[in-house]
């Protein structure tokens, strides 16, 4: 884990309000486990706390982020010019574990494409990707994935399954073999709960990178804790036990 | 070199600088980046008799200069603190102040009882911010009579030296200051967090009320700062929006006999090491033989 400063090398617009943002930091960031993610200082003073974002790709030193505008620091972020120097701390956070399976399904919902991505990179062919989005203009986030066949649900139905990505997902596990198989998922918190649902009757194993607003991101704060089943220790911090976390042991 | 260790209630520090309370969590995790034997001594997150599981989401929210925090104080008990974390401060040979606070009076008294003297604990550093259910949830700390008799009772049950932290929510915090000497305080942490709330305009909801820090609580916490440490003849920890080494310089003058750096550490995680570097970089341009030298400077004027 390292506190670097970066430069920005590259922070472009891909499509709609999502943006690609390429960063060279000045000292190596290690080895990166897919799901791990970075605090990042958002340019200027008008941002107080650093921002937490996943690790879309890291490569050859280059540290890759995409992120959708949503507010205050993702737009002065999309507004930051190339050549920008920033801070990065990472990588922080537990990763997904890839365990000995049949086959990997991986799901994931709008800009929850920034969670999964690298798995799926890492895992290639081995990987099912399922992607939900609203309509056919977001596809495009899939550009350097498309060699793996993504399936693709729109809410417009305008490209590819008309619906959302559970129930395109629970099609798909109705319709083939009952294998030995493993779920990463990365979505807004509805549709974690949803998704739940819907495998509730074969609890098949899931794990799910979770969101919450994040002070530190080294776990000093306690303020991005989760809700899960342990009785005794109920709020886990998502920056410190996540944010990958077994979709069957937190509270949704 | 300029000297920036220090004397606290008979022990040596090797510098001033601690981190707040709650704000480097058990200790151990910020292990990855710099050892906690930097500091001049650890002080706990706030520990309690039992555990306690805290408060539901949002817990945090960004302010401009500053956050709102409503952890609420989770924490896994004092006695798995023990167990679990202090032998690793033990290890590193690591001073600590153990913060710790109660609902009721009982539980402040047990809290402190089961904290058994160690000559790596430097004090007790009791939160008087925490609500008191028996009153309505109105805080320890507000009243001089009641600041009074809790820290007396305390003070009975132990021998380590014991310091109030108090709330800046108080008419006269002067007063209570000078309650907490009178009841057999040997020292004070001024300030804890400022009540505060936040609406959001859209939803037409108050969506966290929780506690102010960083930078905007500056000013608010050097002030108490510097009239506590002139009325009482106690050791004054301070701590509040200190983000650089100048802001620590700050409060040395105006009192503080040491510091604590919280939110700060969130901005950057590496302010505490880089702050502890600059006081005696300070020191050696400045011409100071010791950081003793600046303590209360301020005061002569
Ligand atoms: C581990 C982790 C990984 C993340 N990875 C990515 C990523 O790869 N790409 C990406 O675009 N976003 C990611 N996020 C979400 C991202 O951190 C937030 O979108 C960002 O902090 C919002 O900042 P802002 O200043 O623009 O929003 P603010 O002005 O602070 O808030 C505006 C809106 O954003 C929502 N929001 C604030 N913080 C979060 C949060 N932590 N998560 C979700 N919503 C939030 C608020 O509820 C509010 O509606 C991740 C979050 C976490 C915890
Ligand atoms: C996330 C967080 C948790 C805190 N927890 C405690 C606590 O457990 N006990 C306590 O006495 N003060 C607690 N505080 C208050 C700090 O110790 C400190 O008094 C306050 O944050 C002001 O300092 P700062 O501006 O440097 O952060 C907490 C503050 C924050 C931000
Ligand atoms: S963000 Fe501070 S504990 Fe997770």
């Amino acid at each position: 884990m390292v506190d670097t400063e970066a430069q920005i090398i590259e922070n472009k617009n891909v499509v709609l309000d999502y943006f690609l943002l390429r960063l060279k930091p000045a000292k190596t960031m290690g080895k990166i486990m897919p799901g791990q993610f970075v605090m990042l200082k958002i340019p200027g003073n008008e941002v107080f706390l650093r921002r937490p974002f996943s690790i879309y790709d890291y490569d050859m030193g280059i540290l890759t982020i995409m992120y959708k505008v949503v507010g205050k620091g993702t737009e002065l972020l999309s507004k930051t010019g190339k050549d920008t120097l920033t801070s990065v701390l990472g990588p922080l956070g537990n990763g997904f574990h890839v365990n000995q399976r049949d086959a990997y399904l991986t799901v994931a919902g709008g800009i929850g494409i920034a969670g999964i991505h690298f798995l799926v990179k890492s895992l290639k062919e081995k990987a099912s990707v399922f992607f939900g989005c609203s309509s056919h203009i977001e596809t495009a986030l899939l550009e350097d994935i498309a060699n793996l066949n993504p399936m693709v649900s729109t809410l417009d139905g305008s490209y590819g399954y008309k619906g959302n990505v559970v129930e395109m997902l629970k099609n798909h596990l109705e319709t083939t073999e009952n294998i030995d198989r493993e779920i990463f998922v990365c979505g807004p918190e509805g549709m974690l709960k949803n998704l739940k649902t819907s495998i509730n009757k074969n609890k098949i194993s899931c794990q799910a990178l979770v969101e919450e607003r994040m002070a530190c991101g080294l776990g000093l704060c306690f303020g991005c804790v989760k809700k899960t089943i342990d009785e005794n220790e109920p709020y886990k911090r998502v920056c410190k036990e996540g944010p990958v976390f077994d979709l069957w042991e937190i509270s949704l | 070199m300029g000297n920036i260790t220090l004397k606290l209630f008979g022990k040596t520090l090797k510098n001033p600088v601690m981190n707040a309370s709650g704000t480097l969590g058990y200790g151990k995790e910020i292990e990855p980046l710099w050892g906690v034997e930097t500091l001049g001594c650890y002080v706990t997150k706030g520990l309690s008799m039992k555990p306690h599981h805290g408060n539901p989401l949002p817990r945090i929210w960004e302010e401009r200069c500053g956050m709102i925090n409503s952890i609420g104080l989770q924490n896994i008990g004092v006695e798995r603190f023990f167990e679990e974390y202090f032998p690793f401060f033990k290890r590193k040979k690591t001073p600590i102040i153990i913060n710790f606070f109660g609902f009721t009076e009982d539980e402040y008294i047990g809290c402190a009882q089961k904290i058994k003297p160690d000559r790596q604990i430097i004090a007790l550093e009791m939160n008087l911010s925490c609500p008191n259910i028996k009153k309505g949830g109105i805080s320890f700390g507000k009243e001089a009579d009641t600041v009074y008799e809790i820290v007396r009772n305390v003070k009975a049950v132990t021998k380590i030296p014991l310091l109030a932290k108090l709330t800046p929510e108080v008419k006269n915090i002067v007063e209570i200051a000078v309650a907490a000497y009178e009841a057999g305080a040997d020292g004070l942490t001024l300030i804890n967090t400022i009540p505060a709330a936040v609406v959001d305009v859209n939803k037409r909801t108050v969506p966290i009320k929780g506690g102010l820090s960083g930078p905007v609580v500056r000013s608010v916490a050097l002030r108490a700062v510097y009239e506590c440490s002139k009325a009482v003849p106690i050791p004054v920890v301070g701590v509040g929006g200190i983000m650089d080494t100048q802001d620590a310089v700050a409060f040395l003058m105006a009192g503080a006999h040491a510091i604590q750096i919280g939110t700060a550490t969130f901005i950057d995680p590496y302010k505490i090491p880089k702050i502890i570097e600059e006081l005696r970089e300070y020191l050696d341009v400045h011409g100071y033989a010791g950081i003793e030298n600046i303590i209360g400077i301020t005061h002569d004027q």
